[in-house]
């Protein structure tokens, strides 16, 4: 049985603004001792729904709505509160983006490394602290017992990453979620940071969820990727798999979007237009459609199910044989995901069908109605058909 | 190269020395700041001191010296009833510390309780206590203090309790505000997300961050706690007993004699200028060195 499995997860935030669907049915699952990546840009849901499955969704506006998380057979979502704050940090523990606000300023890293080993085991404040001090050489932090006295202040980023590091791996989680592990980090250090990340969940057996934005840190240090686009898994499978045979449009177009050391010379970075949808609208068809070059008609209606690659009625969800998984009712061919556009002679993205305009531009009103009260200018908005969402051409996406 | 023999360097200078430390030392290098420090000085000093240097008893005066410049034997002169304004000033910063201290700590009491269970419960909880502390807020400070004083009437623990009560909601307000912002914070969801309990993340995590600016504001309100005790007084609200030396009542007695004796005036303002800029000056200072911004 896998050690983590997220099924339907449904999370909405209930703002002033209205109902954000941050994520919209997230299913994976994920092995002992695995390394999985969730990839996507800013706001898809990837942090929302690591979140979710610690149960630290923002009070009282993140609710999860739909679905199952269950961890090492037990449901984390119908645990008590109690029960829930032993598996944090025993069992699932947390990295987050910014080492530098992710300590707490006023208490040395001893107290706070001694404080969580103490949450969670009957041990002395004396063998607590050696255990800190093994912590801590062993993430790599010279002359650890002296270090201890500090405070947070006193650490460079780096180091400071390293310290979230060991206190995550402090009680030895079974799951370790990494939230933007290297993203605060200096290029030079962010390698050294995740290959002690690798190195030392790789000898302790830790499964890893890491969540980036940047498939370069993905690339080494995972086994499996899913990449979320608008808080849905459009794209699953093995790393090697996305990496050399990318199937889904927006798969495509982050690869395409990273330089390449390897790239032929002169070749031009493929920008993805346009802006992910406003998620203050219920989901219709396909989230990537407005932006997609292959979308088809059925595109702006359905959303497709996530289905194998090849075709296979057997799905395998987690493990190194894990199914090449996609979301796409049109997807590239091996040629178009290298050449980063559609080939097939005289094909023209389907432009959105007349009711789903009418949709969306009644959508849009009732957005902009919500907008109005909370506008402090006063100036009402015009809502014009596919004003949002909906770029008409790739400059007038650019422009938003 | 050079940059993995700095990060391997040990640093058990740097590495011993604290957050407080390092406040200290920066409020220290702060120029205004030590101005307040010498200010608080002389007022805290002429406070303790004042039945040692006081040359003469502030309460017993003779008739015949009365409304006397400023003389070799009356340094700041004789008021209206002969007594000496010296030993005067010295005995009402007694009573301007002693009502300043206690009501800004009661003020802190009051208002931090109210905070802490409005930030640290939320909910209902902070909305009814919150609107209550918006209702307090509305009115002007001092119109408080003297409905309070009014109420209870006049002595010097109403008095206490007064400025205290205008100082409060301040306070509520301040913890509630920096307890909310740092439950969202980065470190309050790491603490929770390695499992710490609710008591833990308050006393632990949040408060200790959340001080800062109460200590900051309570220096602050220290010197409008003066000026209040002194308003009071004005307003003929200070202590009942009207021979007690109290700035603002000596003020106020001085006003019918503006034209013989403007020294009755101009040393009890000082007085009351001098103790208010010091702990305002302190307070910014304060502010400055315990900015977590600042913080290297």
């Amino acid at each position: 049985m896998a050690l983590l499995d997220v099924d339907d997860l449904v999370v909405r935030f209930r703002t002033h603004e209205g109902t954000i669907h941050a994520v919209n049915g997230v299913s994976f699952e994920l092995e002992e001792g695995e390394t999985l990546g969730l990839v996507g840009e800013s706001g898809c849901g990837k942090s929302v729904t690591n979140l979710a499955v610690m149960r630290l969704l923002p009070k009282p506006a993140g609710k999860v709505e739909g679905g199952r998380v269950i961890f090492d057979g037990q449901d984390l979502l119908a645990l008590p509160e109690r029960e829930m704050r032993e598996v944090r940090g025993r069992d699932i523990a947390m990295i987050f983006q910014d080492p530098m606000t992710s300590l707490n300023p006023v208490l040395t890293i001893e107290e706070q490394m001694v404080e969580t080993i103490r949450a969670h085991r009957q041990v002395s404040v004396a063998d607590a602290r050696q255990r800190a001090v093994e912590l801590l050489s062993m993430v790599g932090i010279p002359h650890p017992a002296d270090r201890l006295k500090s405070y947070p202040h006193q650490f460079s980023g780096g180091m400071r990453q390293r310290v979230m590091i060991a206190m995550a791996l402090a009680l030895e989680p079974k799951l370790l979620i990494a939230d933007e592990p290297t993203t605060a980090l200096d290029v030079t250090i962010q390698a050294q940071v995740l290959e002690l990340l690798r190195d030392l969940t790789e000898r302790a057996g830790t499964a890893v969820i890491v969540i980036t934005h940047d498939l370069g840190v993905v690339a080494g240090i995972t086994q499996r990727l899913n990449v979320m686009y608008a808080g849905h898994i459009v794209e699953a499978g093995t790393t090697d798999a996305l990496f050399e045979r990318p199937s889904h449009p927006y798969t495509v177009g982050l690869l395409h979007s990273i330089p390449r050391l390897d790239a032929p010379p002169g070749e031009k970075l493929i920008p993805i237009e346009g802006v992910p949808p406003d998620q203050r609208r219920a989901p219709t068809g396909c989230p990537f459609a407005p932006r997609c070059a292959w979308r088809l008609e059925v595109c702006w209606t359905e959303m497709p199910p996530l289905e194998p690659v090849d075709g296979s009625a057997e799905v395998v969800l987690s493990g190194p044989r894990a199914s090449h998984r996609v979301a796409c009712h049109n997807r590239p061919t091996a040629d178009e995901a290298r050449a980063g556009r559609p080939l097939r002679p005289g094909f023209v993205p389907a432009p959105p069908p007349g009711d789903v305009v009418d949709e969306l531009v009644a959508a849009e009103g009732a957005v902009e109605e919500e907008l109005v009260v909370f506008d402090d200018s006063g100036a009402p908005a015009t809502a014009l058909p596919g004003a949002h969402g909906l770029p008409q051409s790739p400059e007038e996406g650019e422009q938003r | 190269m050079s940059a993995v023999t700095v990060a391997a360097r040990p640093v058990p200078a740097r590495a011993s020395r604290g957050l407080w430390r390092d406040a200290l030392r920066r409020l220290l290098r702060n120029r205004p700041a030590l101005v307040g420090f010498f200010f608080i000085g002389i007022f805290v000093l002429a406070a303790l001191l004042a039945p040692v240097i006081a040359p003469y008893d502030p309460l017993a005066g003779r008739l015949v010296d009365r409304l006397k410049p400023p003389s070799a034997e009356h340094i700041m002169g004789t008021d209206l009833q002969g007594r000496d304004e010296f030993s005067r000033i010295l005995y009402g910063a007694r009573v301007s510390l002693q009502v300043g201290v206690v009501s800004v700590v009661l003020g802190l009491l009051m208002g931090g309780t109210i905070g802490a269970l409005a930030g640290g419960i939320g909910g209902r909880v902070d909305t009814i206590l919150m609107r209550v502390v918006d209702v307090l807020l509305a009115i002007p400070g001092i119109l408080l203090a003297i409905g309070i004083v009014a109420w209870l009437d006049r002595g010097l623990f109403q008095i206490m309790l007064a400025v205290a009560a205008t100082n409060a909601p301040i306070f509520a307000r301040l913890l509630r505000g920096s307890l909310l912002a740092l439950r969202e914070s980065d470190f309050v969801i790491a603490a929770r997300s390695i499992g710490a309990s609710s008591p833990r993340l308050l006393f632990r995590h949040l408060l200790p961050n959340a001080l800062t600016p109460l200590i900051v504001q309570a220096t602050l309100a220290l010197a409008t706690a003066i000026i209040d005790v002194a308003g009071l007084g004005f307003l003929g609200l200070g202590p009942p007993d009207p021979r007690t030396a109290e700035w603002g009542t000596m003020l106020t007695d001085s006003t019918k004699f503006l034209h013989q004796a403007q020294h009755l005036i101009f040393f009890p303002g000082l007085a009351i200028v001098i103790s208010a800029i010091g702990f305002n000056l302190l307070g910014d200072g304060l502010r400055e060195s315990l900015d977590p911004r600042l913080r290297r």
